[in-house]
């Protein structure tokens, strides 16, 4: 609802200003790469403005967006968009007057420094290539610490493109730029706002860790007691980000993570089981009991309100997680449940938490789990569904797991007749 | 998608460079073709108080050492931002013309370009009244 509120306001932005550039018929190729370099610019920034809307992170607000991973493709999204259409706009205004010369359109590029409009335009361009770099792995995949880093030059690419356009703004009738430009600006400030004052003050809850449960040597499961008044209100499956505060870890200390919740919204304790996947969480593995916590969330909208009678879960590696949260939750409610799990791991080894998955599925009536081990039969199949999943066609589908697994179950479920509506999923992948 | 956008960030670069670069290698030659031909119907001077009257960016006309001229429809291609251009528009402008604001005049090219939207000569009593303040 909310992504398609958003790519509908960004097609009305381009109808306008298209329009509006267009409006004195062109005469010659010339003044119609003009007229295109003013559209470009104004959907563009427009599209930068709505990315920076999206960044707030406010809990709840995701599920408009069917949760927080949807919600950051769209801002992803929205980021591509505009940097694509911020790069072909002086680009595009350089060759509508290179007619006049090779000279006119280098000097349109490059003005003299007493023209800082166009300067401010310039750094506000090159800040973006600079914080976009690593969204897009233009040098190879980023590091998360890095990135994080580099995307706050964000703040001050907006405040020189706004200053660029404020300028410039006089291709939409009526001064509608500025005001395009003044909702959409007060929009992001808002958003930063609430991200880096309002969301430390207020956002973050205050956990300790009470135990360190060692599942596995790269996998350890965090047990949370509240430590301030407030406890997360959550459903189960969805996740938080979670910021240590232990001296002792060689990494990640007060650096904010997004983990899933394993634990039943019942417990009195949050649990979080974190699996060595990068400096931060390789470090967390070793966590002391006692140590301070921050949770903000919860994010993320897994599973569906209303819940659907037949489901399948597949789950693919640490992509268990929800999945377990969910399953402990049914069971501490105790309800009768028509559910098949179908966990795809490596070997038996790495099954994490499937001896307690199958402790659960015998005391709760209709869940059944399924290992599916890879290195016996291959990749997921679509016999290997219909051989043990009774009724496939009839069921909603939940996936989580590795990008990979996720569009493969995807197609698979898709070709068994599966509708996309009735398949959900849920990915880590957030870059 | 990074893909594409990472394709579109390298032909970004090319496309500047190459610009950049045929510029310095290609000074443009001079020539004198591109003069317009005065238009039959048009009066043979234009004065002070008419140019006055077109002293907006939508229609912009500006006396340059002596000659009017219509620059409405390049206005929006040039590349110094509205504020600078805006002051200039119905009214004498050679100053401008000549200084760019930091005291460096337009280029060969510039000038001769300026010819394709020339309407006329000032009237004769009123010529010189704003030349030489730059100059």
């Amino acid at each position: 609802m909310g992504n398609f509120l958003i790519w509908l306001f960004v097609a009305l932005v381009s109808a306008v200003s298209l329009l509006a550039a267009l409006a004195h018929a062109p005469e010659n190729a010339a003044s119609l790469l003009n007229a295109l370099g003013r559209a470009t610019a104004i959907v563009g920034l427009a599209m930068l403005l709505l990315a920076a809307a999206l960044s707030a992170r406010v809990p709840g607000f995701d599920r408009w967006f069917g949760g927080l991973t949807r919600l950051w493709k769209t801002h992803h999204r929205l980021g591509a968009g505009s940097l694509v259409l911020l790069l072909a706009h002086p680009l595009l205004l350089a060759l509508s007057s290179s007619g006049e010369g090779v000279d006119a359109a280098v000097a349109l590029l490059f003005p003299p420094f007493a023209e800082w409009e166009i300067w401010s335009g310039w750094l506000a361009l090159l800040l973006m290539m600079v914080f976009l770099a690593p969204s897009f792995a233009f040098f190879g995949h980023p590091d998360y610490r890095r990135w994080k880093l580099l995307h706050r030059l964000a703040g001050p690419a907006v405040i020189l493109a706004l200053v660029h356009a404020w300028q410039y703004g006089r291709t939409l009738p009526a001064d509608a730029d500025k005001w395009l430009w003044l909702v959409l600006a007060a929009l992001s400030v808002g958003a930063v706002a609430w991200r880096f004052v309002f969301s430390r003050r207020i956002g973050r809850l205050r956990y300790r860790v009470a135990h360190v449960i060692a599942v596995a040597n790269n996998l350890v499961e965090l047990v949370l007691e509240p430590a301030g008044r407030r406890r997360l209100k959550y459903d189960a499956g969805q996740f938080v980000y979670m910021a240590p505060f232990d001296r002792e870890l060689s990494a990640g200390y007060g650096e904010e993570h997004p983990y899933t919740l394993s634990s039943s919204p019942d417990e009195d304790v949050l649990r979080i089981a974190i699996k060595d996947l990068g400096d931060a969480s390789r470090a967390i593995q070793t966590i002391r009991p006692g140590s301070r916590v921050t949770i903000e969330g919860p994010y993320g909208r897994f599973f569906p309100d209303r819940e659907p009678a037949k489901q399948l879960w597949i789950a693919g590696g640490i992509g268990i997680t929800p999945f377990l949260g969910r399953a402990r939750h049914l069971l501490a409610r105790n309800r009768s449940v028509d559910i098949h799990l179908v966990y795809c791991v490596q070997d038996e080894a790495r099954a994490r938490f499937l001896d307690e998955l199958r402790a659960i599925a015998e005391r709760m009536e209709g869940f059944e789990v399924i290992p599916h081990f890879f290195y016996r039969k291959g990749p997921l199949d679509e016999d290997f569904l219909n051989d043990h999943v009774p009724g496939l066609v009839e069921r909603d589908a939940f996936i989580c797991g590795p990008p990979g697994l996720n569009a493969l179950a995807r197609r698979l479920l898709i070709g068994a007749g599966i509708g996309r509506k009735r398949i959900h999923t849920e990915e880590f992948e957030l870059l | 998608m990074k893909k594409l956008v990472y394709t579109v960030f390298i032909a970004f670069w090319a496309s500047i460079t190459t610009l950049v670069i045929v510029n310095a290698l290609a000074p443009a030659p001079i020539t004198d073709d591109e003069r317009t031909v005065a238009r039959p119907d048009a009066p043979a001077s234009y004065s002070l108080a008419e140019v006055a009257q077109h002293d907006t960016l939508e229609d912009c006309w500006m006396v340059i050492e002596g000659v009017v001229y219509d620059l409405s429809d390049y206005v929006p291609r040039h590349p110094a931002p509205p504020r600078v251009l805006e002051p200039w528009c119905g009214r004498e402008a050679t100053e401008g013309m000549r200084t760019k604001g930091d005291s460096s005049d337009h280029s060969a090219r510039a000038w001769r370009m300026l010819e394709r939207y020339r309407l006329g000569p000032l009237v004769e009593a009123e010529r010189g009244s704003g030349r030489g303040k730059g100059a």
